[in-house]
């Protein structure tokens, strides 16, 4: 009887396994499915390179939404990462505890809300922000990485701390009883050692940065033309299959579905660079 | 060293931020906002203003695109040198409407012909469609049906008797346009008030989603904001207009243009006309 029990929690532990690697396989075998035939009809060239996106003339080119998933992802990188990583330091080697109650909730609540809500408040605060600061519709590259930056921070903040938390503390005693100060021995012992953590934060960083759809759609002005400077609008590959999935059909349908495999590639290559960073960090 | 380099990297972002304030200056340029290719409402307007040309879709390439009403007039509400268009249903006071061709966009206008800028919403049906579904299309191009759709601000297009009541009980599924959707709802209320055992549901998923849902029988009923196509035609769907929507041009409060002829309308969306001052 009891070994009975055993096989059969067994299997249920397995099914429970399988089902998410299976979901991943059918999101896969879908996308390819559709997309390939798609990108093969458009051709590769065409497709990947091709600087007009206009559906209803059969133009379906999405180098301008490559381009501006990159340089959305580049700005939202170079906000984010810095302050995200002082911020990390901070909490995890200077903070009071008293301020640490308060500093640690309100990360982990700003990783909780929903893209949309980020949307909104782009839209309504930044943006005419914008509109002041640069001119222009305010709808632009700029103010699109900000709020990028803005929310890739729990991701970086998180994994960047416990980075740092899991250095040996010897590191930073060992650094000042040479004779360094505090925050010499924080910024060269402990940070320097906790590289690969942090490395991985940022790149968990870019994944939620490339992948943000709701959010972007609302800023960035969607147009897919080749960005001529951070104060002009772009369109992203997830803003892209948002924005036109509602209404496509034939063709122009499957163009998107081609968008979102040139998008999950994108992901499996920054998912590939994730694990590598990590098991080079377990070395 | 570290310090200079410092400053270096102090000097290059206040550069850049003088480039930007630079180029903000006293403007009145243009901020175009148009939808996404494939909406219901682009592909009308776009045809009604002549920007769309032997299929060309003429639309400047800097028009800033967003996929919702409500975004686009957020968008011409916190942008006082904006211009945008949407559902004359959706229209609100956050906006301005201008007239057209000295036209205000109103439901009468729309109805006498005067006001051009209007659309056909249309939904669609399988030759094998139940009964109960076909009795809620009887129903909405009934006089009561079309009393509605007049009352929520489109325009009625049929005028077929009142509807009385079959007593069919069951399930109905409508998919489709995110315009269509808010009249519909009021549809369907008032359809289930009068046939108790009735329940509807409705998805809002887009014109062509809606469609495509039809076809493969997912839902009884699709709703589409522009021209059903012919590809979606040869699928075995018929098309049925239930109404017509006038499309508002809008613009912020603090723009003093009240009035835009067809053709600075066609000039501002292909790229022809930049600044507000061109137009007097």
């Amino acid at each position: 009887m009891h070994k009975y029990k055993e096989t059969i929690m067994h299997g249920v532990f397995l099914l429970s396994a399988c089902i998410s690697v299976i979901a991943v396989i059918t999101i896969c075998i879908f996308l390819f499915a559709n997309g390939i035939p798609a990108i093969a009809e458009i051709g590769v060239f065409d497709f990947l390179l091709g600087k007009n996106w206009k559906p209803l003339e059969n133009q379906f080119g999405i180098f301008p939404m490559i381009v501006g998933s990159l340089y959305v992802t580049a700005g939202a990188i170079l906000i984010g990462v810095p302050i995200g990583l002082l911020c990390a330091v901070y909490m995890a080697k200077f903070c009071p505890q008293k301020l640490y109650k308060i500093l640690k909730p309100a990360i982990e609540l700003m990783a909780g809300i929903p893209s949309i809500v980020y949307g909104f408040f782009g839209l309504m605060v930044i943006v005419p922000m914008m509109q002041n600061i640069a001119g222009g519709s305010g709808k632009s590259m700029l103010t699109a990485s900000l709020l990028l930056g803005m929310m890739i921070l729990p991701t970086i903040i998180g994994v960047a701390e416990s980075a740092i938390r899991a250095v040996p503390e010897c590191f930073y005693e060992g650094s000042l009883a040479l004779g360094a100060t505090a925050e010499r021995s924080v910024f060269f012992a402990t940070l320097p050692a906790a590289k690969t953590g942090i490395m991985a934060g940022v790149i968990l960083g870019i994944g939620r940065a490339i992948g943000e759809t709701m959010a972007v759609v609302m800023v960035c002005g969607n147009q897919s033309v080749m960005p001529k400077g951070l104060a002009s609008g772009i369109r992203t590959l997830t803003a892209n299959i948002v924005l036109e999935m509602g209404y496509a059909a034939d063709l122009h349908r499957d163009a998107l579905i081609a968008t979102a495999v040139v998008l999950f590639v994108f992901i499996l290559l920054i998912n590939t660079l994730f694990s590598i960073i990590k098991n080079r960090s377990k070395d | 060293m570290k310090t200079r380099k410092i400053v270096q990297a102090a000097m290059a972002l206040t550069l850049t931020t003088a480039m930007f304030t630079g180029c903000a200056g006293t403007n009145s340029s243009i901020t175009v906002i148009s939808r996404e290719d494939g909406s219901g409402t682009r592909d009308a307007f776009t045809e009604l203003m002549g920007i769309l040309v032997d299929d060309t879709d003429n639309t400047v390439a800097s028009a800033e695109i967003s996929n919702s009403t409500s975004v686009v007039m957020q968008s011409v509400v916190g942008n006082k040198n904006a211009i945008g268009y949407i559902s004359l249903g959706s229209l609100n006071d956050e906006v301005k409407a201008v007239s057209v061709d000295g036209v205000a966009a109103t439901a009468e206008n729309i109805n006498d012909g005067s006001y051009q800028v209007a659309r056909p919403f249309n939904i669609a049906t399988k030759e094998d469609i139940s009964e109960l579904a076909l009795d809620f299309v009887d129903y909405i191009l009934s006089a009561d049906g079309q009393a509605i759709i007049e009352e929520e601000g489109y325009i009625s297009v049929s005028d077929a008797e009142s509807y009385t009541s079959a007593g069919l009980t069951g399930t109905i599924v409508i998919a489709g346009s995110t315009s269509v959707a808010p009249v519909m709802e009021v549809l369907a209320d008032e359809y289930k008030a009068l046939n108790e055992g009735v329940t509807i549901e409705i998805q809002q998923t887009g014109s062509s989603a809606g469609m495509t849902s039809t076809i493969e029988g997912a839902c009884d009923i699709g709703m589409a904001s522009r021209d059903v196509k012919d590809s979606e035609i040869a699928e075995g769907l018929i098309p049925t207009v239930i109404g017509m929507d006038g499309i508002a041009v809008i613009v912020n409060h603090e723009n003093a243009v009240e009035n835009l002829t067809s053709e600075q309308i066609r000039g501002i969306y292909t790229g022809e006309i930049t600044d507000w001052s061109e137009i007097q």
